[in-house]
């Protein structure tokens, strides 16, 4: 990705930007993503509870998914062979920092409401960061399209996920320092490793929006509202 | 004395004499076994005999012709299946029985055919593996199955002997499962590997307990309950969605129907009367494919109970009921091909008279026999277009 290939440790305070170093920027942008306010759900009196949002979200995850087949299908037949290949299975190494959906199955059953609800949270704020960072070197008017296109979805499957916790009452996540989800080339990073990283992030993409179904599955089915009037009103209000 | 030297020596070596004859000579305690290729030749040496030795052979206790043998080998050319047997080589003159081969004639194995299905996620999967082709001699199987480095146990199924077991202990994985098989007998080897992801081999059981009844005063209707299949293990957090298909029996098209949840559909579309033939098929919500289709459940529609018949007019009634959905509607028109010659009303061109009121009551009656006999012109036409 940077054209020198050196890596920069992100600065919080004050960003500091030379020329040609994309992955300054990369950090800058996503220190700032990171920071902005949680968008406000519903922040009107009468509440009528999460139900209706934990199936919008759910709804968000099926269609995110439904959209990311194609625009997978068409990023790696760009990145070329062998990552457009059925069979290519290649071992998991590096994109460490990538937010993993593997979980333990016991873990996966026992976790409560407001920790399956962060980590899905933090995940996908993780996952946009980097896509958008995707976004700037994608060669072609297409795919540059199609890629801001799957950001704008997903940056609305984060509000919704912000919505639900917002209304169990559960505080959004707040980023721990040296955490930031930068992601630093190793040294000598060479493009066929890059095209890897890429290859993991869709992967784990992928993956991530089937366990988010699986996720809300069961949050629905612990809170079953009625939600037929309730509905109406919040589409009203744009949700 | 010398005299217990020399018979000592010589009760020794008649010992070794007689041990050496005894190898040579006595009969094989179990059969030699030996497998050999469908279609190959053999040749069976009848142990440590001399080539030129007199010897006869046996199979299963049936003697074998003289022209088979090369000296006191056997040879079998273009092994058949039915070449397979206990094979026995006497000492011809004393019936000495000097070597046994139970012989099995098979194959090596080809490529085994491999296929891994998951329906009791996320509790595990499970594999199973056939030969396509027969060996017709014992095959030992090894699986091994790898979840990107790490090797995971694949515990034998209790009742099938092709099938073997995998837990999953870790969901939602990146990382591709690989699972080898291979299989040997004693005439060769084989091997195959199959990789998946762990979300593509889902495919629940079909669901159970499928039954259809009629739905009382209702002639169109059909009420279909099924129940999610029991090998599911958490139907709450991995739902299902059903889809059903219907057909009458007579038809060959079948209705679909998708139904995201509940496990209950009513079907309103039913021709009256028809026996109906009805599926359903299980699939998770959100990955993997669709099961087979559940056993099928028959059932017919309510109709009315056929009133008792009092009068010969009440019986064309109900037969009409049943068959008016699907047979055309019946003409009740009978065509005489006289009627378009002559016609049943007035049908001769209309004189008009001179005289007005004369003419005025012509009038009306022309009036009211063009109304008769425009009727009759449509039903001569109809008639005509009936006709050949």
């Amino acid at each position: 990705m940077g054209e020198d290939g050196e890596t920069r440790p992100p600065s919080r305070s004050l960003p500091i930007l030379s020329t040609g170093d994309s992955w300054g920027m990369l950090a800058c942008l996503c220190t700032v993503l990171w920071h902005l306010p949680a968008v406000p759900a519903l922040n009107r009196t009468g509440d009528p509870g999460p139900g209706p949002s934990i199936q919008k979200t759910y709804d968000l995850t099926r269609y995110l998914e439904h959209q990311l087949r194609s625009l997978a299908g068409t990023y790696l037949n760009y990145l070329g062979p062998p990552f457009n290949e059925p069979d290519f299975n290649p071992p998991r190494l590096g994109a460490e920092t990538l937010p993993r959906a593997t979980v333990n199955l016991d873990v996966w059953r026992s976790l409560n409401d407001k920790l399956r609800l962060t980590q899905n949270y933090e995940a996908y704020s993780h996952l946009l960061c980097y896509l958008r960072g995707l976004n700037r070197q994608a060669a072609t008017a297409e795919l540059r399209r199609s890629l801001a296109h799957f950001c704008t979805s997903l940056q609305g499957l984060l509000g919704s996920i912000a919505g639900v916790m917002a209304a169990l009452g559960y505080p959004l996540p707040q980023p721990l320092p040296g955490t930031e989800p930068t992601w630093a080339p190793g040294p000598a990073h060479s493009d066929f490793l890059q095209k890897m990283d890429d290859f993991w992030l869709l992967k784990e993409l992928q993956t991530w929006l089937w366990r988010s179904a699986k996720d809300f599955n069961r949050l629905k089915k612990k809170m079953q509202t009625p939600a037929a009037a309730v509905t109406l009103h919040l589409e009203a209000h744009g949700f | 004395m010398a005299a217990p030297v020399p018979w000592a020596c010589c009760a020794v070596l008649a010992a070794a004499a007689a041990v050496v004859y005894a190898q040579r000579h006595s009969p094989q305690e179990t059969p030699h076994v030996q497998y050999e290729r469908l279609g190959s030749d053999v040749t069976l040496p009848c142990g440590t005999a001399n080539w030129d030795a007199a010897v006869t052979w046996r199979v299963n206790g049936t003697d074998l012709a003289p022209d088979l043998l090369n000296g006191s080998q056997l040879v079998l050319r273009g092994l058949e299946l039915g070449h397979s047997g206990l094979y026995a080589c006497f000492h011809r003159d004393s019936w000495h029985l000097r070597h046994q081969v139970l012989l099995h004639v098979g194959l090596p194995p080809r490529e085994p055919v491999l296929s891994c299905r998951s329906n009791t996620y996320p509790k595990g999967f499970y594999c199973s593996w056939h030969l396509p082709a027969p060996t017709y001699i014992p095959n030992t199987f090894n699986v091994t199955v790898l979840h990107g480095s790490k090797i995971m146990v694949c515990e034998k199924d209790p009742a099938l002997k092709n099938r073997c077991h995998i837990r999953y202990m870790h969901l939602f994985s990146t990382v591709k499962y690989k699972v080898s098989i291979s299989v040997s007998n004693a005439l060769g080897h084989n091997a195959t590997a199959i990789t998946f992801d762990e979300f593509t081999i889902v495919k629940p059981d079909p669901p159970e307990n499928v039954v259809a009844r009629p739905v009382p005063s209702n002639p169109r209707r059909l009420e279909v309950t099924w129940q999610t299949p029991s090998t599911w293990p958490d139907p709450e957090s991995f739902p299902l969605k059903f889809f059903l298909r219907y057909r009458p029996l007579i038809l060959d098209q079948w209705q679909h129907v998708e139904l995201s949840d509940g496990t209950a559909h009513t079907i309103t579309d039913a021709y009256a009367g028809k026996e109906y033939i009805i599926q359903v098929a299980a699939k998770d919500n959100e990955i993997g494919t669709w099961s087979d289709w559940s056993v099928a459940a028959h059932a017919t529609p309510w109709t009315e109970e056929p009133r008792h018949l009092t009068t010969e007019a009440q019986a064309p009634e109900t037969t009409t009921s049943t068959t008016s959905s699907l047979a055309p509607p019946p003409t009740t028109k009978i065509c005489d091909p006289g009627e378009l010659g002559s016609g049943g009303g007035p049908s001769a061109p209309l004189f008009i008279s001179v005289p007005l009121t004369l003419a005025l009551a012509a009038a009306a009656a022309t009036a009211s026999s063009l109304l008769i006999w425009g009727t009759e012109i449509r039903r001569s036409l109809a008639c005509a277009a009936f006709l050949p």
